[in-house]
């Protein structure tokens, strides 16, 4: 028998505040995709083509005007924000696989830092790539009529949607076991809402029963509120709401962004502290 | 309530979805500075024991306290004094060694003025200094198992669970991993939990070893206390033929008892005062044919085979 210690009483030093581990989380997550640099790059590649060389061709093609430049330059967004929520989403699942998830569990952190993390991560790297967008159509030629107010609304709706759809990742990588079926499930989240949510045009083109299901999606009010804070036009938010105080639409548009990014992010948080567990 | 083990483990229960019953309400003990092992085939419910102790498995029901912590009410409490070395690799194979190491350490509160420190310390008792600044993907498997140990020791664990800690490495690697945590030992104010399925690991680190069967324990002590229970010597017999009527013969002749079992075509029985000749003598009479029948010493080996085996002579 081996030596025997006196047991220990003293209470052990714990985190006191969720931050300093979500910091080193964050950190562990930013370094391992630095090393990925797919993760950072493919993403931007389909929003930037749209930006600079799809709407100016359409433009052409249909004889638009250059509003119509600066309304695809803002709807091509809402396909960034969730192709890139997605492929950060799929980093849960090689975690899970193949990295060091377990580790993580068994250390003494509360589980849903585990998720503001990556989280962080995610919400960085969509906010470079929306910055590389914007600069990158502005140095196209594509002009954005932005107050510092208008700046304020779009930064707020672009936070609340990327918050809102790194939730939708996170559970939908929580869910599945593989890789595959994660991608495959992609396009329904990240694709098919966009087509519906005024990237394109505005939803009022689309048949009536259409454009109420697009009146619930996030990405509707999301795309609506940036193309009033960059481009100050109302003309979503009134499809929306079809109220005369583009103020008070835009407030409950943003409401509605709000309330998705709490909603998805508890929901992330829950089914990850459940489904991680065996 | 606490009774001064390092570990306490009451009725822990395990069902995974499906009804599949993995742990069926263990209890037991650790005590500090002791090295205990969990025992058993796969399949008995040993890594799940560990799970349901580290956090990484909910438990169904039950309790279990690590220095006095409940793992299910005070789970940050309970992780913080333990680490785990996993049975398969869990680490961030892109970043480097150090890396993984530091992550741990702020993970699991280590004062940031003390951590370089503590991996300098680490690093050059578990002689990491040339790998240490590799990415972990490029580590063979033995260098990255010395890595996780080394890992699990940064945060200065009173409580670390080896599960598994050298199964699929080649056995040279093997045997100097078994020299590390042998050494580990000598740390006696750490409490060890080892899970393996090689006898030989068991009897060489651990002062006591609990035996798990379709996941209940259903033999626990030191090494000699377990061979004690089956007798210090053994009658073993290849036999050509059914096993199972051979045996039932040696029972009518009074001499193989319950604990008497077989490995495929050997015949394993407590000696107990009874010769090899008289055994083989019962076991011609039913016509087999009886290839080698020796008397020797009894081993852990031969405990283990007992304790997770069949019972032929009560199927016989």
């Amino acid at each position: 028998m081996a030596t025997i210690a006196a047991p220990i009483t003293d209470r052990p030093r714990v985190h006191r505040s969720i931050l300093s581990p979500v910091a080193t989380l964050a950190r562990r997550r930013s370094q391992l995709t630095v090393r990925t640099p797919r993760e950072l790059l493919v993403p931007l590649l389909t929003p930037v083509l749209f930006a600079l060389v799809i709407a100016p061709a359409l433009k052409e093609a249909l004889h638009t005007s250059a509003a119509y430049e600066s309304f695809i330059a803002v709807g091509t967004i809402g396909l960034l924000v969730p192709l890139n929520t997605m492929f950060a989403g799929l980093s849960v699942i090689v975690d899970r696989a193949a990295g060091a998830q377990r580790e993580l569990l068994a250390a003494p952190v509360p589980r849903p830092a585990l998720v503001f993390g990556n989280l962080g991560v995610a919400f960085a790297v969509t906010a470079f790539q929306i910055a590389a967008l914007i600069v990158a159509a502005v140095a196209r030629g594509i002009y954005f009529d932005a107050t510092a107010g208008g700046i304020a609304w779009f930064l707020a709706a672009s936070a609340m949607f990327t918050i809102g759809m790194y939730g939708a990742a996170e559970t939908l990588a929580s869910r599945v076991p593989e890789a595959e079926e994660y991608i495959a499930r992609v396009p329904a989240i990240a694709i098919v809402p966009w087509f519906l949510g005024g990237s394109l045009f505005p939803i009022s083109a689309l048949p009536i029963g259409l454009a109420w299901l697009a009146r619930f999606l996030p990405i509707t009010h999301a795309l609506a509120l940036m193309r009033y804070g960059l481009l100050g036009e109302t003309g979503g938010l009134h499809d929306i709401w079809g109220m005369a105080s583009a103020q008070t639409m835009a407030w409950l548009s943003l409401v509605v962004v709000t309330a998705f990014a709490a909603l998805l992010t508890a929901v992330s948080v829950r089914i990850f502290a459940r489904s991680a567990l065996r | 309530m606490t009774n001064g083990s390092a570990i306490q483990v009451r009725g822990l229960l395990k069902v995974f979805p499906g009804g599949l019953e993995a742990v069926a309400g263990v209890d037991f003990d650790v005590w500090p500075g002791e090295v205990f092992s969990l025992l058993g085939p796969n399949g008995a419910g040993k890594s799940t024991a560990i799970g349901m102790l580290t956090g990484t498995v909910a438990p169904t029901g039950g309790s279990a306290r690590l220095a006095g912590f409940d793992v299910a009410t005070e789970p940050l409490a309970a992780r913080r004094i333990s680490s785990v070395l996993f049975q398969d690799p869990v680490v961030d194979r892109p970043l480097t060694g150090r890396r993984n190491l530091e992550i741990h350490a702020r993970l699991w509160g280590v004062p940031v003025r003390q951590i370089a420190g503590r991996l300098e310390e680490i690093v050059e008792a578990f002689t990491l200094a040339e790998l240490i600044d590799r990415p972990v993907g490029t580590y063979s498997g033995g260098e990255r198992r010395r890595l996780e140990i080394a890992r699990a020791l940064v945060s200065e664990p009173a409580v670390l669970f080896l599960d598994e800690p050298t199964v699929g490495l080649d056995p040279r690697i093997r045997l100097e991993l078994l020299d590390v945590i042998a050494r580990l030992r000598d740390r006696s104010e750490m409490t060890i939990l080892l899970t393996t399925h090689y006898l030989d690991e068991a009897e060489r680190l651990s002062d006591r070893i609990a035996v798990m069967r379709a996941g209940r324990i259903v033999a626990s002590g030191s090494s000699g206390d377990l061979i004690a229970a089956l007798g210090d010597q053994l009658l073993e017999l290849r036999v050509h033929g059914d096993p199972g009527a051979s045996l039932a013969s040696l029972a009518r002749a009074g001499i193989a008892g319950r604990d008497a079992f077989a490995v495929g075509s050997t015949l394993i029985v407590p000696a107990r005062d009874r010769g090899a000749d008289e055994a083989r003598a019962a076991v011609a009479s039913t016509g087999a044919e009886v290839l080698s029948a020796v008397q020797r010493r009894t081993t852990l080996d031969d405990v283990y085979l007992w304790l997770t085996g069949d019972d032929l002579v009560d199927a016989a």
